[in-house]
């Protein structure tokens, strides 16, 4: 149980540097820095209509390793990456890539590293996938006929073989955003920066994308800092995750110590047997979150105000969930922006019963089991809830995914 | 490249692909490699779509069709006897024309698609890439101003001394100083998006550039364009060879050249370096 909530402690691990940290917990593996940020500021404009994008942010990303960065529109996280890549000068601080430092000895650094950047084409349309390839291979400072075998298995593993000598503009949306992967990759970069890499993509086309990129990190010891607002993607492929929100780091941790950090070891019992007594004597014995009857009005208690139009949502939900289980029995992929609130709240049990959700760990768990059994409640289901991803970050960051906080996007 | 080692000493990855990585050990990419890929581009994108170029060709053409009958009608005798220094006059027009958008144009689609920020962050940087494409540009315009000229020539009935030897330094190096103008502008588009379309307009004062009175006002010899046209007239229409001119002459045409390139890469680089600072670089 996490004591405090998990934004001071993220904000506070990530003011000590998150080196040590991880140093820490590799023990003696040979921890090699890929990406070291150290205070970078960034401004926009001046005067009244300055806008601090990037706010004193420091950061270390070791190599080999998947690091998601989440935040709402405008929370800082393209212009990070952009400092990160020198497109964007910082007003302040310093960029280190494996050790040499962008701000001087640019061309060094540069020879791996590469990115993709949100809203461009980021390769050439007239060109054949393969040309792409060599292309981009060539400006990355490698001889494209050295790699060619090396592209081979690329386009294979992102099932691009068959259009490798199509013209980027005849592919679909999908294979479009595959080929600026590829070519990204081309060059042989070890640290790539993806700014919403599977945005557009398919269920398939996602789930090849997340897998590749999880072998490439895990085999060749690719390094790669993912931005992106689908909770899924981040939660399936990042072992660790920052997110920032008004130009700060608020969060520096795995998804699972994220997950699990906040204060929510929350078990949700299912019984025909619960009643409005129980429910109460319940109350003034633990700390119920919430209850949920036959009707599919749920009524929360405590401390759970601004999750208000949650509740809405859940109960339009439970109206709707008649006959259409088959099209929620789909892939989280198919989330899109808009849609992140509905999360799949497991299968909830037939007319009759009543859910609660009580916050009960340790000792507390064995108090509300003996407690049900005193009332003779009969189970008929019983699970921990755990918070989604997206719930943490909505704690963190005060803002739904995918809501702009501001309305600038640098 | 280490990744090798890194993917080895990790231990997970399967020998077998630690000897097929070794098989294909990337190699760095030299100045030679770089120029073979960009002019390769260069060359893919001419003959895959040759539209463009054609329509430039039809277009170039066109105009001049206008000119010469349009401009019989009305001067008769006088257009004829002048005809030949319009004909050289508009060849180095479509020559800097060309030149000119295709390097200022292509900056803002590069900067547009994004790819323009990918060439940043290597190695190389966008410099030599620049340069590279600026030459690729030169050449094409070159293949497609030729044809245009050997219509007129055939349209007109006109002779005119077409010797590479002299045609092609003299008025590369012309057009080499609108090059650098091209640069300039690109630079501007990249810091203010809107201004690109305003400086196409700017070819039409190349003409004024082309017929400047290098005689009677000697120093307009330091504007582009100006004191290159002035000798490709002497050389296509006196026929005098490129070792005739005097070194002065040709040290002047190397300089004006030379002079405005670089200048146009100063803006440009300078306008990038802004625009990283102001964080407007790929800022769709």
């Amino acid at each position: 149980m996490a004591d405090g909530g998990a934004s001071s402690r993220g904000r506070a691990e990530a003011e000590a540097g998150s080196a040590t940290r991880e140093e820490v917990d590799r023990g003696d593996r040979n921890v090699e820095t890929a990406l070291a940020i150290e205070g970078v500021s960034k401004r926009f404009g001046d005067g009244d209509d300055a806008v601090l994008a990037v706010d004193d942010v420091s950061l270390t990303v070791e190599r080999g390793s998947i690091v998601g960065l989440l935040g709402p529109n405008g929370a800082g996280k393209t212009t990070l990456i952009k400092c990160a890549l020198g497109i964007v000068l910082p007003d302040a601080g310093s960029v280190r890539v494996f050790g040499t430092d962008v701000g001087d000895g640019r061309r060094a650094a540069y020879a791996n590293v590469d990115a993709m950047l949100e809203g461009a084409r980021n390769d050439y349309w007239r060109l054949t996938v393969r040309e792409n390839l060599r292309y981009f291979a060539t400006i990355a400072g490698v001889d494209p006929d050295s790699v060619r075998a090396r592209h081979d298995r690329l386009l294979d593993r992102l099932d691009l073989t068959e259009k490798a000598d199509t013209p980027v503009r005849e592919l679909s949306r999908g294979m479009k955003q595959k080929v600026s992967l590829a070519s990204v990759l081309a060059g042989g970069a070890e640290l790539v920066f993806l700014d919403e890499p599977t945005l557009g993509l398919d269920i398939e086309s996602s789930r090849t994308l997340r897998r590749e990129l999880r072998r490439l990190a895990r085999e060749e010891g690719l390094t790669i800092v993912l931005s992106s607002h689908d909770m899924g993607v981040v939660e399936d492929v990042c072992d660790r995750v920052v997110m920032m929100a008004d130009g700060r780091i608020v969060a520096d941790d795995t998804v699972s110590a994220l997950r699990s950090g906040t204060d929510r070891d929350v078990v949700r019992v299912v019984s025909a047997d619960i009643d409005d007594a129980l429910v109460a004597s319940l109350r003034e014995r633990f700390d119920v979150r919430a209850v949920e009857t036959e009707i599919g009005g749920i009524e929360r208690g405590g401390d759970e105000v601004e999750r208000g139009g949650d509740e809405v949502e859940r109960g339009g939900d439970e109206v709707e969930r008649g006959g259409d289980e088959v099209e929620r029995g789909g892939d989280e992929d198919e989330r899109g922006e808009g849609e992140m609130d509905e999360r799949d709240e497991g299968d909830r049990d037939g007319t009759g019963s009543t859910a609660v959700e009580v916050a009960a760990a340790g000792d507390a768990l064995y108090d509300l089991m003996d407690a049900l059994r005193e009332a003779g409640v009969t189970v008929e289901d019983i699970e921990t809830v755990r918070p989604e991803l997206e719930d943490v970050f909505v704690d963190l960051t005060g803002t739904e995914a995918g809501i702009d906080s501001r309305r600038r996007s640098p | 490249m280490s990744r090798d080692d890194s993917a080895a000493s990790d231990g997970g990855s399967a020998p077998a692909s630690a000897a097929v990585d070794s098989a294909d050990e990337p190699r760095p990419a030299t100045y030679y490699h770089l120029a073979r890929a960009v002019l390769y581009r260069e060359y893919l994108i001419f003959v895959r779509y040759p539209a463009n170029a054609i329509g430039g060709i039809v277009v170039a053409l066109f105009f001049f069709g206008v000119l010469f009958y349009g401009g019989r009608l009305l001067a008769g005798q006088a257009l004829t006897d002048s005809l030949s220094g319009i004909i050289v006059g508009y060849f180095l027009w479509t020559l800097s024309v060309g030149a000119y958008s295709s390097v200022s144009n292509d900056i803002g689609s590069e900067v547009q698609w994004g790819t323009l920020e990918r060439h940043i962050t290597t190695p190389f940087g966008f410099a030599p890439v620049a340069l590279l494409k600026g030459a690729a540009k030169v050449v094409r315009t070159f293949l497609t101003s030729a044809v245009v000229l050997a219509v007129m020539l055939l349209l007109t009935g006109t002779r005119l001394s077409l010797d590479p030897f002299t045609v092609i330094p003299v008025a590369g190096l012309a057009i080499t100083s609108v090059l650098g103008l091209g640069f300039a502008a690109g630079g501007v588009t990249v810091l203010y998006k809107r201004i690109g379309n305003w400086l196409n307009l700017l070819q039409f004062g190349f003409i004024a550039l082309i017929s400047a009175p290098v005689l009677d006002a000697p120093w307009t010899r330091f504007l582009p364009l100006a004191h290159g046209s002035a000798m490709l007239q002497r050389a296509m229409v006196d026929g005098v060879r490129l070792w005739e001119f005097g070194l002065a002459d040709l040290a002047l045409l190397v300089g004006v050249a030379a002079g405005y390139l670089l200048g146009g890469y100063v803006v440009f680089h300078y306008a990038t370096r802004r625009a990283r600072r102001l964080g407007v670089l790929g800022d769709y």
